[in-house]
């Protein structure tokens, strides 16, 4: 009983960690311009990210050694170093838009000014990570995500034309109004938005922070493997209200209001308050992931002791990290910039970083020297290097397409 | 050892590059203490106290794991003058694994007084900083 408990609260965490503000945003705005014809790219981003994050999570509960680690052992220090440099970049941007997104939604919730809950929320976050025990963050946050499944309830309340969403989705027909390179253009902001690479970091990091075993695989499977398509559902869902209020409205969403205007018109006030609850738990709960995320690459590749298990103390160089990727994150909300537009580049960067971060996992999962008998089995391997293809081309087509299309205007 | 000796039965052969460079370091207790950044080679068979540089062409050791500022200048080149190192010497190392395993305690390296610092003048003094997360607070 506690064991299936223990499951099930894993499986739940899974769905309502999922969403992050890059998520929420791409999603709204992808459904409010190209209907579902984009949502094919959620079932593929879902695959590879499940295929991934397990990956990550079998090598570090074998062989103790998280992602990071891996990539410096695997690429050197020079390759390594360029990796870090771009991913800890692009895991400040995503911090940066996840602190915003809490400022937002309470900005939605109170109508205080939201540079006023910058500086709140992100102090929430630094005394979480300082205090809170590693299990009760994670599950926390995820559970309280949960309540995302609002966008689901409105979609049924709306009572769209389900066929019509259907055709908008298989096979992809995006609307004529549209140029071809923004279709692709957002189409790769929505698998970075689904792979960001910080998830494998705190993935498998949170293997480690956890002391997962390969007794612990099994678990880890399921919670992946259940956990991930239903969060990606949720990725649909919010799509799919886009598509239903704000296309046919001719709504092009720039602000977290507008993502959650669907909500409002299908299930007045209360699912309102609900589904906002849930956007601040999300992105509290990805802002707590992409702090420590920064804190976990650095250390990593540089063999500092880390982790929330340790105290503070005995992990010193990585609570300073985090400190100050939460104080950058501040001082670039605190310049007005506009957080949905830091979300919105944040996902079409870490598309480009992909590569350099899936290409070690794999070949140390391949590694028995690490791996014993858990090496990557055949079917593994070859889902690997299709998603190897898919990955290096989206990151090769993401800065082309977004100078071609002037980032999808 | 010549290009065509193979090595004998029952050795264990490390490559460097894949083996030991930029490999985790933990303590004797598993606490990460470093990367290998890079190595020290000295010539083999010289008395403790009689340290001498390697020489080519004669017998050659590792003499002690290097870290610290030895990482910029294998990034961009250079090398640092002896004084700057901050080395691990190769005797506290008991096991080379996927981690290299040390055989002291991080504490009592001198490679880790960033950590030391870090730890006496900032983290340690906030309210908190030594409270044990595991535990019930």
């Amino acid at each position: 009983m506690k064991r299936l408990l223990g499951v099930a609260l894993g499986i739940l965490t899974a769905i309502g960690g999922f969403v992050d503000i890059g998520d929420l945003v791409t999603n709204a705005v992808v459904g409010s311009r190209f209907g579902l014809s984009l949502v094919w790219v959620v079932v593929v981003g879902v695959v590879g990210i499940c295929l991934f994050a397990s990956m990550s999570g079998r090598v570090a509960a074998v062989s103790g050694r998280a992602t990071f680690e891996i990539i410096r052992e695997r690429l050197g220090p020079r390759a390594a170093g360029a990796n870090l440099a771009a991913s800890f970049a692009i895991n400040l941007l995503t911090l940066t838009a996840e602190v915003g997104g809490i400022a937002l939604a309470l900005h939605l919730a109170s109508s205080v000014e939201p540079r006023l809950w910058i500086p709140v929320a992100a102090f929430a976050v630094w005394l979480v990570l300082w205090r809170v025990k590693f299990q009760v963050m994670e599950n926390v946050a995820g559970l309280l995500g949960l309540l995302l499944v609002g966008f689901g309830v409105a979609l049924f309340l709306l009572g769209p034309d389900w066929g019509e969403l259907l055709r908008q989705a298989v096979p992809p027909s995006p609307p004529a109004t549209e140029h071809v390179a923004t279709y692709w253009y957002y189409a790769v902001a929505l698998f970075g938005a689904a792979m960001t690479p910080y998830e494998v970091f705190f993935f498998s990091s949170g293997a480690v922070e956890e002391g997962w075993t390969a007794k612990d695989l099994a678990q880890n499977r399921v919670n992946v493997l259940v956990g991930f398509p239903l969060g990606g559902l949720l990725s649909v869902a919010i799509a799919a209200c886009a598509a239903v209020v704000l296309l046919p409205a001719g709504i092009e969403v720039s602000s977290l209001s507008q993502i959650v205007l669907p909500v409002a018109e299908a299930g007045g006030t209360l699912l309102l308050a609900l589904v906002i609850v849930g956007i601040v738990a999300a992105t509290f709960g990805a802002a707590l992931e992409t702090a420590l995320s920064s804190g976990y690459t650095l250390a990593q590749y540089l063999g500092w002791s880390w982790g929330k298990f340790r105290r503070p103390a005995r992990a010193a160089r990585f609570h300073v990290t985090m400190v100050v990727a939460l104080l950058l994150a501040v001082a670039i909300l605190m310049t007005s910039v506009d957080p949905v537009a830091v979300t919105e580049m944040s996902v079409v960067f870490s598309a480009v970083a992909l590569p350099l971060t899936y290409v070690p996992i794999l070949l140390v999962a391949n590694d028995p020297e690490y791996m014993g008998e858990h090496v990557n089995g055949r079917a593994t391997n070859a889902l690997g290097m299709v998603y190897l293809v898919i990955v290096v081309a989206a990151a090769v087509a993401a800065i082309p397409l977004m100078i071609a299309t002037g980032a999808g205007s | 050892m010549s290009r065509d000796d193979s090595p004998p039965t029952g050795v264990r052969v490390v490559d460097v590059r894949l083996h030991l460079l930029s490999r985790q370091v933990l303590d004797v207790d598993g606490e990460p203490v470093t990367t290998v950044d890079d190595l020290e080679l000295v010539a083999a068979d010289a008395p403790e106290d009689g340290r001498r540089d390697a020489v080519p062409g004669e017998p050659a050791e590792v003499g002690a794991i290097l870290t610290g500022p030895v990482l910029l200048t294998r990034l961009l080149g250079g090398r640092p003058p002896a004084s700057r190192w901050e080395p691990v010497p190769w005797s506290d190392v008991g096991h080379v694994g996927t981690a290299i395993e040390l055989t002291v305690q991080a504490d009592s390296l001198d490679v880790h007084w960033t950590e030391d610092w870090l730890r006496e003048h900032v983290v340690g003094r906030i309210p908190g900083g030594r409270h044990d997360p595991e535990e019930e607070s």
